[in-house]
């Protein structure tokens, strides 16, 4: 049948599995359902011929589920016997079903026997009653049996539901490492050397030129206890530190009366700030952080050492341990601490000079932060790089040395002149005098009650500069005694104040000095308001003089003084105020009021009566009046007779 | 009048007897711009310095064999900048093992009479070429990555063409004599710049 044709190749592919039922109008085939297993088990079993019986060599098992119906049939079958090897899975199911029939012909005659109740008949059978009631124990048991086993089934599903959700989360935990580390290395600059994670956490590439290497290592953190619960704040990731940045540090400068004893330096007692932990910042951030703070605070403290034992000033600082002491001001010190505590053992070191906390001038620790960022960014800026590149890195001004044949003043000109330490100081000397000055013009305002002396303090201020108006006035006079307005400019240290009528005075960092000129100021100044008071209430000005000298000396200052005459000529008031000696007051009457008036033979004529005679001395300290501007209105309009 | 004595000591000390480290390498055009960012992101955070320079060669022929050679160079970014003046000596015949190119240097800053000087005392300029690319710094040390340009009519500093395909990578840096932990810094540093550069100790004798 093979033909000698070359080999087609034939693919067999199964038939449609499904009948189409009915295509639909628009193209849609609906396919009958496919045959459920029952249906299919149907189909199979009408092909079976239940006529042929099985053969007789089969298992033993069947044999004996026959035996009991297929002995009085035994004979009848012989001849029967066909054995049909296509149906031989079936035969089974086949001998199932038959001996099935039989049993249920069997019963169809005996139930149609008993019908007639002739041969057979029915008869109950007797049911022991102890047997019908279980006792409730028994079903109690039973229950609780049954429900316990139910209750395992469920626990041990739940347990695995637990397990399986537990090692979700640890895989989680485990795989976290690697997110940590991408989010360490978003922040933090990281290399790998080898097999280990080395970061960088110096300011070396932000311009630091600090001979610190800054490296810290990434090391997995594996001390993990799965049996026990996982602490809140668990990181799978660690940072190990250099042990010289460990722990916080922060430098502190303080200014200090000058303490007698020499031997009290270098103990400054650590006073441990705890770090403000940011929510949601892990710990290797913190750890990282504080470790760079001290760095940086190494040095902060490196720099300004190096420049108290190089620069020559006057009075020389006094570097000791942690501790750089200098003298700003005459009695006073300054001194810039290095603080660093590891945070291990606690220092309960108590030291012996309690300074409080508010001793610490916050301020100029900022500061002196920001003066070492601008220092590294100069190291920074474009201005070193050379240009032709071979050149080596310098200062673009300082390349022009050579070729312009710079002396050495213009070299040192060019150079940085003031280190980190000089301009701390400066800062410092700034603030204590500032501090100074506002403290001896609130406890002037406070003790003296007339004239009233105000301060306007300028809000903007440069670090080594502010400036403060102070005005002196008279309550309840502003508007017409206003000649007293200083302008205060405070700088390092000296003082310099402006008056309003053009002249300026620069005073010294002394504390007596301000308050001395403050205090001439004053007296002056009720003075002044005599004289624009006279001109409002229509008093003519006869003489006025800021120094008179005449009088006593005074140690403050001059006294000042002035004659004023009334409208009508008559009266006229005599002043004079020193700071000192405080105020006289003389009113001079007409010659007519006079009591002893020496009759003398020159003067004969009635109108010499009306001119002004004698002094007399007005005592002040009685006069109504709450300040020294009132009581003089007072006494112009009591010597102003109504017309 | 005699002229006063002159000591015949050299000078030594302070800035004169400087050591410049060098490393070197190459990197085609195509590659520069991974290689910059990559040297973005390893250096110290400035902004790209980029320089153009006119470099001249001049020798001064003795009697004896070796020419002295001193190297000027000026920048055509920056015109009012002053000249620079370089003398490389030869490269320190050391150990093997040590990593980079060590020589003597001398560098000195001129006016802008630099050629005509050098001219007057002898010297003859033997080539000339123009330097244009970007320079970086990390901390002491310094990378220039140059493109070299030949000059092709003397003088003529707009008319250039390239001499190669690449560009130039020279790590540097200037030390005082003996340090030899600068080499071990710059070696890693070069370690970091692998593959993209491969930075090594060119011996110039064996160029020529």
């Amino acid at each position: 049948m093979m033909s000698g044709a070359p080999a087609v190749r034939v693919s067999i592919e199964s038939s449609c599995e499904r009948q189409v039922q009915e295509v639909s109008l628009d193209g849609l085939e609906t396919y009958a359902p496919p045959l459920s297993m029952s249906q299919n088990l149907a189909k199979l079993a009408q092909r079976i011929d239940f006529g042929q019986s099985s053969d007789e060599d089969e298992d033993g098992l069947e044999r004996d589920s026959r035996e009991q119906w297929s002995k009085p049939e035994a004979e009848e079958d012989e001849g029967m016997v066909k054995f049909q090897p296509s149906l031989w899975p079936w035969d089974s199911v086949r001998n199932n079903l038959r001996s099935a029939l039989t049993e249920m012909c069997v019963l169809h005659d005996v139930l149609s026997v008993l019908k007639d109740k002739k041969y057979m008949a029915l008869d109950p059978v007797s049911q022991d009653p102890s047997v019908g009631k279980t006792p409730q124990v028994f079903q109690l048991l039973s229950k609780k049996k049954s429900l316990a086993t139910a209750a395992q089934l469920l626990l041990r599903g739940a347990e695995k539901l637990t397990k399986s959700v537990v090692e979700n989360q640890e895989q989680r935990r485990q795989r976290d490492f690697n997110s940590e580390l991408l989010r360490l290395r978003s922040q933090w600059k990281l290399r790998k050397v080898g097999d280990k994670i080395l970061g960088d956490l110096s300011y070396r590439s932000a311009g630091s030129l600090f001979p610190h290497h800054g490296t810290f290592e990434v090391i997995k953190n594996t001390d993990l206890d799965l049996d026990k619960k996982i602490p809140d704040d668990y990181c799978p990731l660690n940072v190990q530190i250099p042990s010289e940045l460990e722990g916080s540090a922060y430098i502190k400068v303080s200014i200090q009366k000058q303490s007698p004893d020499i031997g009290d330096l270098g103990t400054v007692n650590l006073f441990r700030r705890q770090a403000k932990a940011k929510p949601g910042s892990q710990m290797w951030h913190l750890k990282l952080e504080a470790a760079q703070n001290v760095l940086l605070c190494k040095e902060i403290f490196a720099q300004l050492s190096r420049e108290a034992v190089q620069i020559k000033s006057q009075i020389p600082h006094i570097v000791v341990k942690n501790q750089i002491i200098s003298q700003p001001f005459p009695g006073l010190q300054l001194s810039i601490s290095l603080c660093h505590s590891t945070g291990e053992k606690k220092n309960q070191r108590a030291s012996p000079d309690k300074s409080k906390p508010d001793d610490h001038l916050y301020v100029l620790e900022h500061n002196l932060h920001q003066l070492i960022r601008e220092f590294h960014k100069q190291t920074l800026s474009s201005v070193v790089m050379p240009h032709p590149a071979s050149a080596p890195f310098s200062h673009k001004r300082m390349r022009m040395a050579g070729p312009m044949a710079y002396d050495k003043t213009e070299i040192s000109a060019l150079q940085q002149s003031e280190g980190l330490l000089e301009k701390i100081i400066k800062q410092a000397k700034h603030i204590f005098l500032r501090s100074r000055t506002a403290r001896t013009i609130d406890s002037l305002a406070s003790r003296i009650e007339d004239p009233q002396i105000q301060a306007h303090w300028s809000n903007i201020n440069d670090v080594y500069e502010s400036s403060v108006k102070v005005l002196i006035t008279s309550q309840g006079y502003e508007q017409i005694c206003k000649s007293i307005q200083l302008q205060l400019n405070i700088g390092v240290e000296q003082i310099r104040v402006v008056h309003r009528d053009g002249r300026v005075i620069t005073l010294s960092h002394q504390e007596q000095e301000l308050q001395d000129f403050l205090l001439s100021q004053m007296s002056q100044h009720q003075v002044h308001a005599v004289q624009q008071l006279a001109k409002v209430m229509g008093w003519h000005v006869l003489s006025f003089s800021n120094h008179v000298g005449l009088g006593p000396i005074e140690s403050i200052g001059n006294a000042s003084a002035i004659t004023v005459a009334s409208p009508n000529g008559e009266y006229a008031i005599s002043v004079r105020n020193g700071p000192e000696s405080g105020c006289k007051v003389l009113v001079q009457f007409p010659r007519s009021q006079a009591k002893e008036l020496p009759k003398s033979d020159v003067v004969q004529d009635a109108k010499w009566t009306h001119l002004r005679g004698p002094y007399k001395e007005v005592h002040w300290g009685r006069m109504e009046g709450r300040n020294f501007v009132y009581k003089m209105e007072l006494l112009m309009a009591a010597l102003t007779p109504c017309p | 009048m005699e002229a006063p004595p002159v000591s015949v000591m050299p000078v030594t000390g302070g800035a004169i007897n400087m050591m410049e480290y060098l490393l070197q390498g190459s990197v085609l055009d195509q590659s520069l711009e991974s290689l910059l960012h990559r040297l973005r992101g390893l250096c110290d955070n400035m902004e790209p310095e980029s320089f153009a320079d006119h470099e001249l060669v001049y020798l001064l022929k003795g009697q004896q064999g070796n020419p002295f050679l001193l190297r000027a160079r000026r920048s055509l970014l920056h015109p009012p900048a002053p000249w620079h003046l370089r003398y490389l000596g030869q490269p320190e015949v050391g150990d093997k093992s040590r990593l980079a190119l060590v020589r003597n240097c001398v560098d000195v800053s001129a006016s802008h009479s630099l050629p005509e000087v050098l001219n007057e005392m002898g010297f003859r300029m033997d080539h000339e070429f123009v330097a244009k690319g970007q320079m970086f710094r990390k901390g002491a040390m310094k990378v220039v990555v140059s493109k070299l340009s030949r000059v092709l009519v003397p003088g003529n500093t707009e008319n250039t063409e390239p001499l190669s395909l690449s560009y130039l990578v020279e790590l540097s840096v200037l030390a005082p004599a003996g340090q030899d932990t600068v080499s071990e810094d710059m070696r890693s540093f070069a370690e970091q710049l692998k593959p993209l550069v491969h930075l090594e100790k060119i011996d110039p004798k064996r160029l020529m």
